[in-house]
């Protein structure tokens, strides 16, 4: 089932590959998960993720050890501190998800340095030796108003809900999205507040900023913010807009309710947390030796109307809709890199 | 405050410490409808006492906690919200009947908390800001293993009860209106109230006086935590589910309510009235911000100035009223 969606989302790039490499190379090499925050839900399924896609790895014996490491306090030199112990202990590749993307650059590089594989993905670092597996968030902005552009080919008056203030996925997802409206003239942002990616905060910031608003038809998000805005504007009485949604299982819940009761449309986009798995792998390919290139590309797991339920169904409560990678997915984002 | 100084009723009024938070809410949000040329005035108003609500629930037991004197600050109320939260959540599992149960399971996790609190304060002689900082993470750790992540609607009793109107002004609004009133008395009129007052003047002093400080001081630090896991309840029920982060901005909140509402940093004084102007404030300011449309840093830093303005002005005229 899992797969059945990572292939709906990985469609631009279907590039098969048949031959698996043998995994025997890695058997005695150690990988540790680097990791920042745990604090919300999408970090909690990616470290699950982690958990069952490396257990299994480390049963089959593809690897020795596969172990996760979470900072308490999301802070830079608290993470750069974990890194030394990480290399201290003997690891032979360190997965990071980063604070900062310089603020660790030294820490990676005293990595690199003795010869540890660092590949840092969703929190990517800019350290030339590491290797980063990032989103392109930019493009995921765009793509919202061009699905809108569809949607309501007349256009009409947007509202924007933004990240958390001074993080570059918050920028960058931004400025797709202002991308896309200047070349979709019939869309205005006609508001713009910062919902944190929390729905309780979204909600509270779209209920202060609606009164003030005209009509508005549609919500572009960031993903965890998509639920709140739906109360917000139920909570105002108004009509609901289209609110593009961020994979979360109660925004999901909240869209089937709407779609088997009114019909309602719209789409759902976001990064899934078992990227983690895929950066698992794409360690695991290094340290075998294969040749990768250092900046990789995440496909983003993007619900529709038609796979909906589909998408749900593979959505455990109060998570985030989730892909599992493979070995073979990772070659393959691999392949498509060279 | 002694009401012997003769002045007249206005010069009475302009000397109580809660005016400013009252007028800086009425400012920002005259400001934000002459922006909006009176569009949505009374949505805005509904709005503010919605969100403010839950700021007054906590801030009033963060309000007891700094008054007790230098030093003296709850820093794990986020994460008792969320553990409340949570907990009572999970336990419930969306089933009405389940009401009381939860409830009593969100306020039990708030007394265990404060009990835990005051314990680190008082036998191992921790600072009370390190104390409850660091039970935050083991509160905020529990919450995490409890649930991880997960997102369980609330019965749908208290979702309706949490969102439901009377006349235009959300129904736990009224509620939270109400206890304050209660917790104004027992701050003004009760040996408790007088106690926490005496204590954060000089803890000396009040030992003297014969005022029990340890078990002031306890009951203060457990009725915070209550309140908190209080408001981890009603939000959750307002909002359709706990969430991990969802008390994450209520830890500066708190105190700023507590400070812009004319309470005294430095402890033994504090006021019920100007929580409730200072949630509203701190509402109404972020809501104008974003109505002007202004960019995010810009937001934050007008943010910072407003509010040490008003902390300004409200701590002159104190000043005044004392000198």
């Amino acid at each position: 089932m899992k797969s059945m969606i990572f292939a709906a989302a990985a469609a631009g790039m279907a590039v098969s590959f048949a031959a698996t490499p043998a995994p025997a190379d890695t058997a005695d090499k150690r990988i540790a998960l680097s990791n920042n925050y745990a604090g919300n839900s999408w970090r909690q399924a990616m470290l699950r993720s982690w958990e069952t896609v490396t257990s299994q790895a480390v049963a089959d014996g593809v690897v020795a050890a596969a172990d996760a490491f979470t900072t308490a306090e999301n802070q830079v030199t608290e993470q750069a501190a974990q890194i030394q112990n990480l290399i201290l202990q003997g690891y032979d590749a360190i997965v990071l998800n980063a604070a900062s993307p310089e603020g660790l650059n030294g820490a990676v590089r005293e990595a690199c340095g003795v010869g540890i594989t660092v590949v840092s993905f969703d929190g990517v670092v800019s350290e030339p030796c590491a290797w980063r597996i990032a989103v392109d968030f930019v493009q995921m902005g765009k793509d919202e108003v061009l699905y809108l552009a569809e949607r309501l080919p007349e256009g009409g008056n947007l509202l924007e809900i933004r990240g958390l203030a001074g993080v570059f996925v918050d920028d960058a997802i931004s400025s797709g999205i202002h991308e896309g409206v200047a070349e979709n003239p019939q869309f205005q942002i006609v508001g713009s507040v910062h919902g944190d990616w929390a729905q309780d905060v979204a909600q509270k910031a779209v209920a202060g900023i609606l009164p003030s608003l005209p009509e508005v038809h549609a919500v572009v998000t960031q993903g965890g913010d998509g639920y709140g805005a739906a109360q917000a504007f139920k909570a105002a009485g108004r009509p609901t807009p289209v609110i593009i949604m961020g994979n979360r299982h109660d925004e999901l819940t909240w869209w089937k309710e709407q779609k088997d009761a009114t019909g309602y449309e719209t789409m759902s986009v976001s990064i899934a947390p078992g990227v983690s798995t895929l950066a698992f792998w794409v360690a695991q390919q290094i340290l075998d030796g294969a040749e990768v290139p250092k900046d990789l590309v995440v496909p983003f797991l993007r619900i529709d109307q038609d796979t909906l339920e589909e998408g749900l169904a593979d959505t455990e409560p109060g998570g985030v809709a989730n892909v599992l990678y493979s070995l073979d997915d990772a070659q393959t984002v691999i392949a498509t890199a060279q | 405050m002694t009401g012997s100084r003769p002045a007249s009723a206005l010069g009475r009024l302009a000397l109580q410490p809660w005016l400013w938070a009252w007028l800086g809410a009425l400012a920002v949000w005259l400001a934000t409808i002459a922006f909006t040329r009176g569009q949505g005035a009374g949505e805005v108003l509904t709005a503010a006492f919605t969100f403010g609500t839950f700021f007054v629930i906590v801030a009033i037991g963060q309000m007891f906690v700094v008054t007790l004197g230098p030093g003296n600050v709850d820093l794990s109320i986020p994460a008792t919200m969320t553990l409340a939260g949570t907990v009572a959540m999970k336990l419930m599992d969306g089933d009405n009947g389940m009401l009381a149960v939860g409830l009593l399971a969100a306020l039990g996790c708030g007394l265990a908390v404060g009990v835990f609190n005051y314990g680190l304060i008082r036998l191992l002689a921790i600072p009370p800001i390190i104390a409850t900082l660091s039970s935050s993470f083991l509160v905020q750790s529990t919450a995490i293993w409890t649930n991880r992540g997960l997102r369980i609607k609330p019965p749908s009793a208290l979702a309706d009860f949490a969102t439901a109107k009377l006349g235009g002004l959300p129904a736990l609004a009224l509620c939270v209106i109400a206890l304050a009133g209660v917790m104004h008395i027992v701050l003004t009129r009760t040996p408790y109230g007088r106690a926490v007052i005496a204590v954060g003047q000089n803890p000396r002093a009040a030992r003297f006086a014969g005022v029990d400080v340890d078990r002031t001081r306890f009951v203060t630090y457990v009725q915070a935590a209550l309140f908190a896991a209080l408001c981890g309840f009603c939000l959750a029920g307002f909002s359709g589910g706990a969430a991990l982060n969802m008390g994450e901005e209520y830890l500066l909140s708190s105190i700023a309510v507590v400070v812009i509402g004319g309470t005294s940093v430095a402890g033994g004084f504090a006021n019920v009235p100007g929580l409730w102007g200072a949630a509203l404030f701190l509402f109404l300011l972020v809501t104008m911000l974003n109505t002007f449309g202004l960019g995010a840093g810009i937001r934050l830093i007008l943010t910072g100035l407003i509010i040490i303005a008003v902390i300004v002005i409200a701590g002159s005229s104190s000043r005044k009223r004392e000198g």
